[in-house]
This record gives C-alpha cells, sequence and structure tokens, in this order.
C-alpha cells in the first residue's frame, strides 16, 4: 500500500544508488554546457566529447543533452553512468507527475526535483544544466553536485566552463533572438574547444520553446558561426 | 453452529466455500455490476474507450467524476465500479509504466501493464485481511504498432477483447456489440459504436457532457480524451443526443 509520506529527497521510483566514481576507468564527459535564455524560449549548446580521466577521448558523438519534460532539457555533465541514470530518473518522475496532475510541472518545480535528487548523495559526480519554458516563461538553472540550484539568464557548466563565460559575458543580450541564442551558444562552446581537452568533437543544440524540444547535431562546431 | 459456519465462508477472504467459491470476489463483481458502464473497443486503426459519467446533481463538476484515466502516453484505463478502488489501481498502473521507463527505457506494453496489475489485484484475493478491489478495469493502449484492449476483474484475471463492456447494462451492450462490431472498422466508427452501446444501456440517449470519450491511435500513439464538440458531432449523426 501506499506510504502516505514520501522521502522528498528519494525519487519514488526505484532509488539512488550508492557508491563512488571517482575513478579514471569511469567515462567522464568533461564537457562545456552552455544555456541562454531568450524572450521566445531557451537554447542549449553542449559539445560531443566523452574521455577518460581527462587524457582519452572515449568517445566523439556523444549527445549531452536529452529531453526529461514536455519543455525542459537536462545536460550530461560529470559522470556519464550518473548523469544517464539521474535523466531517466528525472523523465520518470516528471512524467507521472504530469500524468497525476494532467499537467507538466513548472519548470521551478522540476529544478527543484532535480536538486533534491542530486542532495540525496554526493556520488552522482554530476552538474548539469537544465533549461526549459513555462507559463512564466524561459528558464535557465544549474545544478551543483550538492544539489544546489541556481536560476539565471545565461549559465555554464562543465571543465570549458571559463573559456565559454568569456564569449557569454561580451555578447549576452537579454532580447536575443533563438536564431541569435543559438550562434551564441555555438560561439561559446566553440571558445572552449579550441583550448579545453575535455570538450570538443562538435556541436549539440537544443531549442526549447513552448512548443517542444527540437536537438540538432553538427560535426563542426563552427557550422553555426 | 452449522449455520455459523456457513455463513464464515463469505466472512474471511481467503476461505473458500465447499463448492470451491470465493464469496468475496463474487460480492466484489456485483459492485461492479452496480457502477456505471464504460465500453471499450479496439479497431483496426486504434481503441477507443467510453464511459457513462451522469450526475447525481446539476451542481456537481462533471470534471470531478472521474470515470477515464491516462496512464502513460500510449495508454489509458476505464473503470466501473468503486472509484477509490480504481483510483489506488491507476497509481499502481501509472508506476510500473514508468518503473518500465526506468528500468528498460521503453514503453510499457498494453498486456505487461495488464498482467501487473491483475497480479496485483490477485494478491487481494489471497491475503488476510484484505478486501478486493471492487472494480473493473478496460485497458486501453498500443503495443509494437498495434491496438490492445484488455479487462481487469476483481479475480484478478487479465482478457484480452476486441469489443467489451463491463459495469451496469453490460448484457445489453454486449449483445449490441456482438451484433454491430466488425475487426475491420476504424476508429471513427468505433467512437460511433462505443456511443450507441453506451446508450443502449441507458434508454438510447445520452447527452455530451454526460460522457466521456478517449482514444488512442496506431499514428500517433497519443492516448487522450475526444473534445466534447466531437463527441457530440457523433451523438448527432446518431441521433442519440436526446432533447439537448
Amino acid at each position: 500500500m501506499n506510504d502516505p509520506i514520501r522521502d522528498p529527497y528519494e525519487p519514488e521510483l526505484g532509488s539512488i544508488p550508492a557508491g563512488s566514481e571517482d575513478d579514471e576507468t569511469v567515462a567522464k564527459t568533461g564537457t562545456t554546457t552552455v544555456g541562454i535564455t531568450t524572450p521566445d524560449g531557451v537554447v542549449i549548446g553542449t559539445d560531443r566529447r566523452a574521455s577518460l580521466g581527462g587524457r582519452f577521448v572515449s568517445n566523439k558523438q556523444v549527445q549531452k543533452v536529452e529531453q526529461v519534460h514536455p519543455t525542459a532539457a537536462l545536460t550530461l555533465v560529470g559522470s556519464v553512468g550518473g548523469a544517464q541514470s539521474f535523466i531517466r530518473n528525472l523523465r520518470a518522475e516528471a512524467s507521472l507527475t504530469e500524468t497525476r496532475r494532467d499537467e507538466p510541472l513548472s519548470i521551478n518545480a522540476l529544478a527543484t526535483l532535480a536538486g533534491n535528487f542530486a542532495r540525496g548523495g554526493p556520488f552522482f559526480a554530476i552538474n548539469p544544466i537544465l533549461g526549459g519554458v513555462d507559463d512564466d516563461g524561459s528558464h535557465v538553472y544549474s545544478i551543483d553536485p550538492a544539489g544546489g540550484v541556481m536560476e539565471d539568464d545565461y549559465t555554464v557548466t562543465g571543465s570549458g566552463m571559463q573559456l565559454a563565460h568569456g564569449a557569454l559575458e561580451r555578447q549576452y543580450e537579454d532580447d536575443l533572438s533563438m536564431a541569435e541564442a543559438k550562434e551564441l551558444a555555438a560561439r561559446a562552446v566553440n571558445a572552449a574547444t579550441e583550448r579545453d581537452t575535455g570538450s570538443g568533437n562538435g556541436l549539440v543544440i537544443a531549442e526549447i520553446t513552448d512548443e517542444g524540444v527540437d536537438i540538432t547535431h553538427h560535426d563542426d562546431v563552427t557550422d553555426l558561426l | 453452529m452449522q449455520d455459523n459456519q456457513q455463513q464464515a465462508y463469505d466472512r474471511g477472504i481467503t476461505i473458500f466455500s465447499p463448492d470451491g467459491r470465493l464469496y468475496q470476489v463474487e460480492y466484489a463483481r456485483e459492485a461492479v455490476a452496480r457502477g456505471s458502464a464504460s465500453v471499450g473497443i479496439r479497431a483496426a486503426d486504434g481503441v477507443v474507450l467510453a464511459a457513462d459519467r451522469q450526475a447525481r446533481s446539476p451542481l456537481i463538476e462533471r470534471d470531478s467524476i472521474e470515470k477515464i484515466h491516462t496512464v502513460d502516453d500510449h495508454v489509458g484505463v476505464a473503470s466501473a465500479g468503486h472509484v477509490a478502488d480504481a483510483r489506488q489501481l491507476i497509481d499502481v498502473a501509472r508506476q510500473q509504466a514508468q518503473v518500465n521507463h526506468l528500468r528498460y527505457e521503453e514503453p510499457i506494453g498494453v498486456e505487461t501493464l495488464t498482467k501487473e496489475l491483475t497480479d496485483h489485484i490477485q494478491q487481494y484475493t489471497q491475503t488476510g485481511g484484505a478486501r478486493p478491489f471492487g472494480v473493473a478495469l478496460l485497458v486501453a493502449g498500443i503495443e509494437n504498432g498495434e491496438p490492445r484492449l484488455f479487462e481487469t476483474d476483481p479475480s484478478g484475471t487479465p482478457y484480452e477483447w476486441q469489443a467489451t463492456a463491463v459495469g451496469g447494462g453490460r448484457d445489453e451492450i454486449m449483445s449490441l456489440l456482438e451484433d454491430e462490431y466488425s475487426p475491420e472498422m476504424d476508429l471513427d466508427g468505433a467512437v460511433g459504436l462505443a456511443l450507441e452501446s453506451l446508450a443502449a444501456a441507458d434508454d438510447d440517449t445520452l447527452d455530451a457532457d454526460g460522457v466521456h470519450v478517449a482514444t488512442v491511435d496506431v499514428e500517433s500513439e497519443q492516448f487522450g480524451a475526444l473534445p466534447t464538440e466531437d463527441v457530440a458531432a457523433h451523438l448527432d449523426e446518431r441521433d442519440l443526443g436526446g432533447d439537448q
């Protein structure tokens, strides 16, 4: 029978895995992931490289942004296994709540849920961006490994974050069109892939509007510049 | 003394009568028969569920009468019997549907889902202190591109159907379905037949607000309610509208 009070820090379905993943045999994304809000939606840009210990490229076509909600997407940053199971959990919980209530979660509720799960254990070693659109508009959140949830107009996570921030700080404006934001995301990821060994091998862009999430792959990061 | 022992067969859910019956399960089926009807029809290109939701009073908010529920994108459930019992089962179904995504990253099969439900229902016919679920469900969805329709009953037995009904007036509805059903019919025709059969159990009239219709088709694989205007159009077409 249903337990009337559920632990808000644990997923209702499944459980948070225990154990450390801080090991050079574990695939990490290294990564540069960028999230930018615009009046019309959110653009997320990521590179496509997975590496072992930051020294060997173990995969060159990783899709590091996944849809988790009708109008929201999450990036994979940190341990690939941790991030993949985190995404499956978040997607299942968001879908269950949406089915029960007959309306999608707000992006703030989704970010809180994600923060609670990340807070449930330090093992995930992930640092994703959550971007989404709801009745209140466009939102970008960064979620840190300890469950910190911070909203911003634009944000970057991953090993290339300083480099990408350089590009963003100079060019971000609060009235970008979706096309301009796409170009800016590409520029920021490009700045990081030039010098960060954990980032590279092209670009994936997710465009999120109130219509849904559209994810496209680009073999060359300069395609959109 | 003899009399007391006779009566005891229907007291404990886990006790068989000498002729091999579980009276509490049979009483639970009676609870289903007293509920308002739900109909399910499998067409060539989808499945329709339709449920009677006549209001006890004009003051009640119709949308609060829950007879058809979404379980996951591709599957939904209609119920007849105790709504409160149905809600518990539907939440089990919703959780199992998401567990399937978590475990396999695939939508749950309609047959798998039905059997998860019936296994859950069956436990309440074999566990001391429990009461069986006083509800029957119709489970409709798409599996591997094919429309599927199942029924669960209070004993925990799953059945697959081309077309069926649960709840009050089942006999009238079934005899109409047996005469009129054809496996080649399309979803649009199935919606019409579902409404006609519900009306057959209800003096041949329905009003569009008093009936809830939901469909899932093989193309979109999305389960969802049919808008009231569409229901009204179907009722008009078949002359079931009554005197609105």
